[in-house]
């Protein structure tokens, strides 16, 4: 029961493996999660309002309805488009499409910290709006942006094992297995919970010290102008 | 391949059990994790150093771990030392035990965000600490937790969905039994993410409509 099995040194491969997957669904979920992000977030700032309503209609339902039930969604909707079988990229694409509609919520969010006069600034100095989209929205958006985001990816990483349900080997599915096998659920789970916590606690710890860190003077007197 | 809803017809009173008991089961989980929060907020602020530090140790378990794995620990782990309880009063405790946390970090920051002068002023004429609480922290703080508390039950609902894999049978668990009934998993699905949808969007604009009451009952309380 609890006392140590040897037969769990024997599976720690099987668990490696399936660590360094959910490592690479994060990773890939979260350069999805950025692309939608931004392209959720650009969509809303058009003049075309059909393309605005799409955006609002996918942050919604990304947001309204269960990761699982958008993986399976997905994953029966991809035979259709010939991508069948691939629970990999179902997965993947399914952790980018629902993080990226929180991505773009919080870009939405901290594009407030661009106050108008920055605007009028570089339209006076006759800059093109790609440019200041690019230049002055961009890197200020993101800075302010960092902490959460980062917070996001700690979401996204324990959203990874629901890739286990259309048996993706990711780290749950391959401690599962382990369990199956060897019948030691305690210490396999106790090594998966160790495999989350090795990756999600520094990046909390990371997240806490960017939040709490005095911000740069030129980020501080932008923020404090938010109020007009 | 194609995409036919009529297969579904027949099978609606399933999935209609299925959704009455994700809504029970959300209830129990919500008010548990509500209460766990509170005691956690209580333990954090009154109890000694140590239980804070466990308390801030059991926080940093669960915002690290995911609630799957956290489902697996208490429902193929507990048995191996001779707990065993039904899956459904597991999955609303690890529903709570996930949640408890975030609740007391939501709850500790709203009242961390009560203007501290308005409180001494309750002690200077000579208020009890329930009538602060009561009359001077609960008003000011509830508009601040509405929108986050909302969130978070959303985000309870979303998650009870994840029941279903350790057969707890609430809806999620309905829609499977449905799909290899019908074997038309994409219907299904579709049809089960469009009345998440509904239900979060519920609660959602219900709470936004309560949070402009709060919000209108604040702003006269206000002086000018």
């Amino acid at each position: 029961m609890i006392g140590f099995d040897p037969q769990v040194i024997h599976s720690l491969p099987t668990l490696i493996d399936g660590w360094l997957l959910t490592v690479e669904l994060t990773l890939l979920g979260a350069t999805g999660s950025l692309v939608f992000g931004h392209l959720a977030l650009a969509m809303q700032l058009t003049r075309v309002a059909p393309l605005r309503w799409a955006a609002r209609l996918y942050i919604s339902f990304m947001r309204g309805t269960p990761a699982l039930v958008q993986l399976f969604v997905l994953f029966f909707a991809l035979p259709l488009i010939g991508l069948g079988g691939r629970p990999m990229l179902a997965a993947a694409l399914t952790l980018g499409l629902n993080s990226g509609a929180y991505t773009a919520e919080i870009l939405r969010g901290n594009l407030r910290v661009i106050t108008a006069g920055q605007y009028e600034a570089a339209i006076a100095l006759g800059m093109a709006p790609w440019r200041i989209a690019l230049r002055i929205a961009l890197p200020q958006m993101l800075k302010a942006s960092l902490p959460a985001l980062i917070n996001e990816f700690t979401i996204l990483l324990k959203t990874t094992p629901l890739a286990s349900v259309v048996a993706v080997t990711e780290l749950t599915y391959a401690g599962q297995m382990v369990i199956a096998r060897t019948y030691t659920s305690a210490q396999v789970m106790l090594l998966v919970s160790v495999g989350y916590l090795a990756v999600a606690l520094p990046v909390i710890y990371a997240a806490r010290r960017a939040q709490r860190s005095p911000r740069t003077p030129g980020v501080e007197r932008v923020a404090t102008g938010v109020a007009r | 391949m194609t995409f036919d809803l009529s297969v579904l017809s027949g099978y609606w009173p399933e999935l209609a059990t299925g959704l009455g008991s994700t809504v029970w089961l959300c209830a129990a989980g919500a008010t548990m994790s509500g209460v766990l929060g509170v005691l956690l907020t209580v333990g954090q602020r009154r109890g000694g150093p140590w239980l804070a530090a466990m308390i801030r140790g059991y926080t940093a378990l669960t915002l690290g771990l995911p609630l799957l794995v956290l489902l697996y620990v208490m429902f193929f782990v507990l048995p191996d030392f001779g707990v065993l309880l039904p899956a459904p009063l597991v999955g609303t405790v690890t529903l709570a035990i996930y949640y408890g946390p975030y609740v007391a970090e939501v709850i500790q920051a709203a009242v961390a965000a009560v203007p501290a002068g308005t409180i001494e002023a309750g002690v200077t004429i000579g208020m009890s600490p329930v009538a602060i609480a009561r009359r001077i922290i609960a008003p000011q703080a509830l508009p601040l937790l509405l929108p986050t508390m909302t969130g978070l039950l959303i985000g309870l609902v979303k998650d009870s969905a994840l029941l279903s894999v350790i057969s707890v049978h609430e809806f999620m668990f309905a829609a499977k039994a449905v799909v290899s009934d019908t074997y038309a998993p994409l219907e299904v699905y579709f049809v089960v993410a469009m009345v998440y949808w509904a239900v979060t969007s519920v609660i959602h604009f219900s709470t936004r409509h309560w949070e402009r009451r709060l919000g209108r009952a604040h702003r006269v309380a206000l002086p000018r």
